[in-house]
């Protein structure tokens, strides 16, 4: 499989302590790879060094062959907190990421009314964030990203903070968004299950200074939902060898 | 809901009724000299007397403190933004504006009427001073409140510093700028009416000095009466805007 994002030997340092060591990876296109670590290990900050928001000292990285030094139009980055501006309703906060780039293409109506249906959003195109739910306000968050119709989605503990029904309720959509658009996916996550259930790989991340310790395919069947995936005996056993991978028996 | 609003307005009417009508009959009954306390039925009959006199005064004031406010507002603002993106600002700037607004105002009116004359311009740099610091001040901290994890998300779309001012750091800003200028309001009016009792030949102030002086007090009582009320409408008058900053409590 080709390459999208590689990394070899980056290692990132904050004030003289390494919180990055020597960690080298290979994310192919249309892959959906989950990194997994516990709190504090440095994969948020691994993420931002990758879409070009954080210098780092050691190593390198890649993105289509190119040296990442900047973010790029061509990565949607999803962060941990929704991130809407309040005084722009949820049409204007989609097309946000277009409108700030004049290169950008803006999508036609259709193409929009697609998205915002995808998002279970319609009929939502004027409501402002104060007057949404937090599960919608990343459905929002999410659209942002993928209106600029990037490669390459970044997300960042994107669903920490919503409650488990919410959770699932987008990680389906997220799964089916994927399985239309092929996109390459990186996903930052500290939920086990999470992770196996979206992921067709999954790094583990040790404790800081991270590093990837383990490398994890995940083999199971596509397409996959929530409710049946979970039954399988499969995804039990990827739930214990990740969770005795992380420390946690 | 309006069944209980309307209890509460009658509430309030009916508790101002009574005070007025305590002023009014205690005046009357203990025999305080009218010209020491009038009362309230001899002041508003003199608002209504006056009331030409009263509204060309209040005019000239009106037009110092527009100005004055205006200019703080064009000045601080800028100023404010300066100071925010500059270090070295951070640094000369800023301090000396502290340090300048340290000075009592009321003791600069003095040397303002002998620099500037008895006219507009001293009243207007007057109701400038006042205004001016609180709006810098409420700028500064609009700006700095902008939040971190929305400069990093406009730095991941790629925005020009010029679009992240103004699409992020200005928007985000405005709720406090116009708490400032809340603020900034009435001190102009104070600061306006302060010009005119140093040094003046018309206004509010002038008319509660000339009043005061020759033992109208039912005059003086209705020029005071004039400024709450100007204060009162230009506080509104900027209160009013916030309905276009809406997403100031999200």
């Amino acid at each position: 499989m080709k390459s999208v994002i590689s990394l070899s030997g980056t290692g990132k340092l904050f004030g003289g302590r390494q919180v990055l060591q020597d960690v080298s990876a290979e994310i192919g296109a249309a892959e959906f790879v989950s990194i997994l670590g516990p709190s504090g290990c440095g994969k948020s900050t691994l993420l931002r060094l990758i879409a070009g928001l954080v210098a780092f000292e050691q190593g390198s990285i890649s993105f289509g062959g190119v040296e990442v030094t900047a973010p790029s139009p061509e990565m949607g980055f999803v962060f941990q907190t929704s991130n809407l501006l309040p005084w722009l309703n949820v049409r204007d906060n989609l097309l946000l990421g277009v409108d700030l780039d004049p290169q950008a293409q803006r999508p036609d109506e259709a193409t929009l009314a697609a998205l915002v249906e995808t998002l279970g959003l319609t009929g939502f195109e004027a409501s402002y964030p104060a007057e949404l739910s937090g599960g919608m306000r990343h459905r929002v968050a999410i659209g942002q990203a993928l209106a600029r119709g990037p490669q390459v989605l970044l997300m960042d503990e994107p669903f920490g903070a919503l409650d488990a029904l919410t959770r699932d309720r987008l990680n389906m959509e997220l799964l089916r968004i994927w399985q239309r658009d092929r996109k390459t996916v990186l996903l930052v996550t500290h939920s086990i299950s999470e992770a196996v259930l979206l992921s067709d790989r999954v790094l583990v991340m040790s404790e800081r200074p991270g590093t990837i310790v383990e490398d994890v395919r995940i083999d199971l069947p596509r397409p996959r939902d929530p409710s049946t995936t979970r039954e399988d005996p499969a995804f039990g056993d990827y739930v214990v060898r990740l969770s005795k991978l992380m420390g946690v028996s | 809901m309006s069944k209980l609003l309307n209890r509460d307005a009658a509430i309030s009417a009916g508790f101002f009724l009574l005070i007025g009508l305590a002023w009014e009959y205690g005046v009357r009954w203990s025999g305080v000299q009218s010209y020491l306390l009038p009362p309230p039925s001899a002041i508003l009959a003199e608002l209504w007397q006056s009331r030409g006199p009263i509204l060309s005064q209040s005019l000239v004031t009106l037009t110092e403190v527009f100005w004055g406010f205006l200019i703080a507002v064009a000045l601080g603002v800028p100023i404010a933004a300066f100071i925010y993106f500059s270090r070295t600002a951070k640094h000369t700037v800023y301090p000396l504006f502290v340090a300048l607004q340290s000075i009592p105002k009321i003791g600069l009116a003095p040397l303002i009427v002998v620099w500037c004359g008895y006219g507009l311009a001293s009243k207007l740099i007057m109701a400038f001073l006042f205004a001016f610091f609180p709006i810098i001040i409420a700028t500064l901290g609009g700006l700095a409140s902008t939040p971190a994890h929305l400069e990093e998300h406009f730095r991941a779309l790629r925005a020009s510093p010029m679009q992240s001012f103004w699409r992020l750091r200005v928007p985000a800003a405005l709720p406090s700028f116009l708490d400032g200028c809340k603020v900034a309001m009435p001190l102009a009016v104070i600061g306006a009416v302060v010009g005119e009792f140093v040094g003046s030949n018309d206004g509010l102030g002038n008319l509660i000095l000339t009043a005061s002086g020759s033992g109208h007090t039912t005059l003086t009582f209705a020029a005071l009466i004039a400024v709450t009320i100007l204060s009162l409408l230009l506080f509104y008058g900027v209160a009013y805007w916030e309905r276009f900053i809406w997403w100031r409590a999200a």
